[in-house]
């Protein structure tokens, strides 16, 4: 009954990709073959959703901690959720799925973590102030224009993943750029940003079975941005490129929270003819390139089909049944246990011993195509396994078999007898589904809507990414008609003090500072580096003016800074300790390559005073000399006892070995390693 | 030509002059050019208690946002596209196999929709709206709705009471099987003890039934509060006037209680109604009710209810707190009020300095009656001296009648028997309809302290 009254809004136009020119010829790569114009030439364009929690001190509508992570459970709350109308009268597609799965949500709550707001039994406090202002930050970060008012927004999430079936949302700043140096099609290259929110953060889910999901609340309501960017990212290792460099300017801010969960990125992706899919919960950039190619050529696979199947003269009455009544008593559907009945195949033998209902449904001319390859071990009967496992929540393992399968599954008679009784033809392909009759009749119309929506090509979906870069249905890609303005808290004028701080606070752009550290001698990637290390503003702190002292700097700090905060747990040295040292380099009194291991020692010897420290690697002219002669008289046993039976070089390196740490800083490696060879000159050449 | 001012809903200067010179109307697509960037969008209408600072866009993404009017310096008309923001209007299914239930709406939130103009939410009410947003009421019955007030509950008085009582007789002298009554919640207890002691042996459940939290939100308690009254009303046995409301805070069940005995007990949970002083009546879900308590009135086909519409506005609650002064009494007497409910202290007490107050109002006619700020427990004035002393100057003790009852009551009896202080004083102290119970069950209280050891673990145990 609800079913026929609730309907949804069509899909948004403004998801589709803009160009219709599917290569429909365009044969299967796997990912690392193709060029950027191979990737123009499929239409491949992906934009990002870039999540960051903030580093505040409360939640964004309530004064609970943000940023606690529990386990305890001192409580269990449950709740249902329904659709609701859209401020612009309509329901949304994603809100009206997810009702139809008919899921028991579980809260569980704990004392220190959440109060009665995040239960939704407490309208909100007032918007946190310091998480506006570190958006208003962050979008002068993205040159985003800021709005004047802030009108907190529900975003209808009736996934359970917020119990009260939205998220509060603001829109805060909108339309801005960035220049975009690490894309693979040039250093001209920009990523507009679409937008930036500041809204409040989910739950965690804790477990999905059947028509029962469970969520855990500490996370919830803590604050975080969300920045979306155009479709600029064109080319695989340009998403990658991409999300790096969002976070890169996110971090830049200060004011973000560090550590698992606290960034997530959601990625866009269409080709020519397809529309938008959002693939959520991509925690690493390096994955990215291979997940959105594999996305590409299940896209391309499932506009091929939608040409195939217009070409076969299907169309989507063919595949419609009435919406009152039982799905099976329908001419595509039938009730199929009598006809499964004794047909060996173990699951299928299972769900009837169980009492299971068991349907059969008929895809009219739909013969061979539910085994096409869409993704790495992935075919189209996945597509409908899919939706059928997400929507009617169907418990059994496996719950569905298709009739593409020759060697696997159902016999060849049983698939007779299943296709007599669904009075199927030859070329109708055919799936059988098991589970409660409830959740059947679900399955079947489901089936039939997915395989309605292989008519239009690509679906729109949010898809989650599996290990192996895979995707799988998550849901419905939810609308703007899941919006609606939220009555519970007045609009906030922005006032324009905020404004003002946000713009100090904005500084170097990240670009300008790299741009800086090249210029001092660095390198593009160290600069690059650099800006992202936590030791960056060291690095500015301490000032170096030489290319040499800068890279040494650089270099030391990257190969030594996290060996000691990993291993001493130590904080980063102060510029005041590291400072004698810089000077000592570039007053060239001591050699750069004794650096790292000054550095060491500062970081070590923490109660030595940093001049004594330097002075183990000041150089001391004719001193240092002497010592380098004493130093070599002292292993004279390696001349004559070793050298004869070594190679010359390892030789050398013997040497070397012996004598250099003494000497570090105070004589370059060049100058010692020429006396080394000098002295080994002496030694009696190898026997032959 | 310039456009009506309704094309400029809600708007004021100075943004409505800025709106104006660019005949940038309500509904119109915009792209506004501000000195904070270019936004495009529809224009929405203001709402009326806003400020007159900002235009509201919605933009593409579904997002609002407040653009300062003097930040605009062009706005480009784009198009036009007028939203209908409307539940989507069924006609609902007759079954002449179910029973027939009267919905009565008063306002509140049970459905509701979108006003601009206060930028909260309005009913929506129709049966059509209704089936529209929760289709599963046809299953339940053949459901027939009025709309007698569109009133948020702050607002209901006596016009409201008498009008309700009156229509909810007629409906069952129509032969109805069930009134839903939807009621704003805040003062959903008031409104069920005026029914009960105006509407007196309703053959028929008589169910009043709110929200906490406004459908038009998905998690919101007015479709299951609905269902669960609607169920009630429809096929449940009791015939009493009964508020339907969540048990837990959890989608599990709703609670039926004794509308003389009930009352809202926190400002914003879902199970915020309780029964004080005992346990509820029965638990009900939709499809099934499971009775808590014995006693109730049954639900029958014969008599016609008495209907008592009448109520006297000349009474009040008067909250006693310490180092109260005798003028707050003097002055209510002075204002011409006839009954006065006191809400004392512990067992029923006020301070000795009220004395000459209470002294000076019962020889003016005026009726003093007695009830608990501790809404738990029973008025026992015999027990200390101060609680002789008043009554000794003639204030009468309500055993455990809740104070907001007491006040419904006292309007109700004085209006009952005009002219008659005595037939008011028995009429008061008598039982009418479970306002006063004989005795209190041990878990008729149960106010547990969160955090002790015990509740930690039960509430790991249960959904709250």
């Amino acid at each position: 009954m609800i079913r026929n009254l609730f309907k949804a809004a069509p899909p948004d136009p403004f998801d589709l990709n803009p160009r219709t020119d599917t290569p429909l010829d365009f044969p299967f790569h796997d990912y690392g073959h193709l060029t950027p114009d191979d990737y123009d030439r499929l239409g491949f364009i992906c934009g990002l959703e870039v999540h960051q929690q903030l580093a505040t001190r409360s939640k964004l509508f309530c004064r609970c901690p943000a940023g606690r992570s529990t386990a305890r459970v001192d409580g269990e709350v449950l709740r249902h959720m329904r659709p609701t109308l859209s401020e612009l009268g309509q329901y949304d597609g994603c809100a009206l799925m997810e009702f139809k799965t008919r899921k028991d949500i579980v809260y569980l709550l704990e004392r220190s973590t959440v109060c009665t707001y995040e239960m939704d039994d407490t309208p909100p406090f007032e918007i946190d102030e310091e998480a506006v202002r570190v958006a208003l930050h962050v979008s002068r970060l993205f040159g985003l224009s800021l709005v004047s008012e802030l009108q907190v927004m529900r975003k209808q999430y009736l996934d359970g993943s917020i119990p009260a079936g939205f998220q509060r949302s603001a829109m805060i700043a909108v339309g801005g750029e960035i220049p975009f140096r690490e894309s693979e099609l040039g250093r001209d290259q920009v990523i507009r940003i679409r937008q930036l929110t500041l809204e409040e953060d989910s739950c965690r889910e804790v477990s999905d079975v059947g028509h029962l999901i469970t969520f855990r609340t500490d996370r919830l309501g803590t604050p975080l941005v969300e920045t979306v960017t155009e479709p600029d990212l064109l080319t695989p290792l340009d998403v990658a490129a991409g999300g790096r460099l969002l976070s890169r300017v996110v971090h830049t801010s200060g004011a973000v929270r560090r550590g698992p969960g606290a960034a997530r990125q959601d990625v866009n992706v269409s080709i020519a003819g397809g529309r938008r899919v959002e693939i959520k919960g991509v925690a690493h950039h390096r994955g990215l390139p291979r997940l959105v190619h594999i996305e590409a050529f299940r896209q391309l696979e499932l506009l091929k089909l939608r040409a195939e199947l217009l070409d076969r003269g299907v169309t989507k009455d063919q595949l419609t049944i009435p919406e009152v009544g039982v799905a099976w008593e329908s001419s595509l559907a039938v009730d199929a246990r009598r006809a499964l009945r004794g047909c060996g195949y173990p699951p299928v033998a299972d769900a009837l011993a169980r009492g299971d209902f068991i349907a059969a449904v008929r895809l009219p001319r739909f013969d061979d195509l539910l085994g096409r390859r869409l993704q790495p071990g992935m075919t189209f009967a996945h597509e409908f396994a899919d939706r059928v496992r997400v929507i009617a929540c169907l418990t059994a393992r496996p719950f569905m078999i298709s009739s593409h399968l020759q060697d696997y599954g159902l016999k060849a008679s049983t698939w007779r007898r299943v296709r007599a009784a669904l009075s199927a033809e030859s070329r109708d392909a055919m799936l059988v589904v098991w589970g409660a009759a409830a959740d059947v009749d679900t399955a079947v119309r489901e089936i039939l809507i997915r395989a309605q929506d292989a008519l239009d090509g690509v679906p729109s979906e949010t898809r989650q990414s599996y290990g192996d870069l895979t995707t799988g249905l998550e849901r419905i890609l939810p609308g703007p008609q899941r919006m609606y303005p939220d009555t519970d808290t007045p609009p906030l004028p922005v006032p324009e003090t905020w404004i003002v701080a946000a713009d100090e606070a904005v500084g170097e752009l990240p670009w300008d500072r790299e741009d800086r550290y090249v210029a001092t001698g660095l390198s593009r990637s160290v600069a690059a580096r650099l800006v992202d290390a936590p030791w960056a503003d060291l690095f500015d702190a301490l000032s170096p003016t030489g290319p040499e002292s800068a890279g040494a700097l650089a270099h030391a700090f990257e190969t030594r800074l996290p060996h000691h905060r990993r291993t001493l747990g130590a904080e980063l040295p102060s510029a005041d300790r590291l400072r004698p040292l810089v000077a000592a380099v570039e007053a060239e009194s001591v050699h750069p390559q004794a650096f790292a291991t000054a550095l060491d020692d500062l970081m070590r010897d923490a109660g030595v005073a940093p001049d004594e420290v330097v002075n183990r690697y000041a150089a001391r002219g004719d001193v240092d000399r002497a010592e380098l002669e004493r130093r070599l008289s002292e292993i004279e046993w390696v001349r004559t006892e070793r050298a004869p039976n070594l190679p010359r070089d390892a030789a050398h390196r013997l040497a070397m070995g012996l004598v250099m740490p003494a000497l570090l800083g105070r004589l370059p490696a060049q100058v010692v390693g020429s006396a080394v060879d000098a002295w080994l000159g002496d030694a009696p050449e190898l026997a032959a | 030509m310039s456009a009506p001012d309704d094309a400029y809903k809600g708007y004021r200067d100075p943004t409505l002059s800025t709106m104006r010179r660019f005949e940038a109307t309500v509904w119109s697509k915009v792209r506004a050019h501000t000195t904070r960037g270019t936004f495009e969008g529809l224009v929405l209408p203001r709402s009326e208690i806003a400020d007159a600072e900002h235009v509201v866009l919605k933009l593409q993404s579904g997002y609002n946002v407040g653009l300062r009017h003097d930040t605009i310096e062009n706005i480009e008309v784009l198009g036009y596209r007028e939203a209908v923001y409307r539940v989507p209007e069924e006609e609902f299914p007759s079954d002449p196999t179910k029973p027939r239930v009267r919905l009565f709406g008063t306002g509140g939130t049970i459905a509701s929709r979108l006003d601009y103009r206060t930028g909260a939410v309005i009913p929506a009410f129709t049966p059509g709206e209704l089936y529209g947003s929760v289709p599963e009421l046809a299953d339940i019955c053949n459901l027939e709705t009025e709309k007698l007030f569109g009133v948020f509950s702050e607002n209901i008085g006596r016009e409201h009471w008498l009008t309700l009582a009156e229509r909810v007789v007629e409906a069952i002298e129509e032969g109805y099987d069930g009134v839903v009554v939807g009621h704003g919640t805040d003062t959903m207890h008031h409104t069920a003890a005026a029914l009960s002691f105006m509407v007196q042996d309703t053959p028929i459940p008589i169910v009043m039934v709110g929200s906490q939290r406004s459908s038009d939100r998905p998690s919101s308690d007015a479709a299951r509060n609905l269902l669960a009254a609607t169920w009630t009303a429809a096929h449940g046995p009791i015939a009493e006037v009964m508020v339907c409301m969540f048990g837990p805070t959890s989608d599990t069940y709703n609670l039926l209680h004794r509308g003389t005995r009930v009352r809202k007990m926190h400002s914003s949970y879902r199970s915020t109604f309780r029964t004080i002083g005992d346990i509820p009546l029965a638990m009900v879900t939709e499809g099934h009710l499971s009775p808590l308590k014995t006693g109730w009135r049954e639900r029958r086909s014969d008599r016609p209810p008495q209907l008592h519409a009448v109520w006297d506005e000349r009474v009040t609650i008067l909250y006693y707190y310490p180092h109260m002064n005798p003028d707050v009494l003097d002055a209510l007497v002075g204002c011409g009020y006839r009954g006065i409910v006191i809400a004392g202290t512990g067992l029923g007490h006020v301070n000795t300095k009220l004395f000459p107050a209470i002294e000076r109002a019962t020889a003016a006619g005026v009726q003093i009656y007695m009830t608990l700020q501790t809404l738990w427990g029973f008025v026992q004035m015999q027990v200390y001296e101060t609680g002789r002393e008043i009554l000794a100057r003639g204030v009468l003790p309500l055993a455990n009648m809740l104070p907001e009852v007491a006040f419904i009551k006292l309007g109700w009896a004085l209006a009952m028997h005009p002219d008659d202080p005595d037939a008011v004083a028995a009429l008061m102290q008598e039982n009418v309809t479970g306002e006063m119970t004989e005795r209190e069950p041990h878990d008729g209280y149960l106010l547990f302290q969160g955090g002790v050891p015990e509740m930690r673990e039960l509430l790991s145990r249960i959904r709250s």
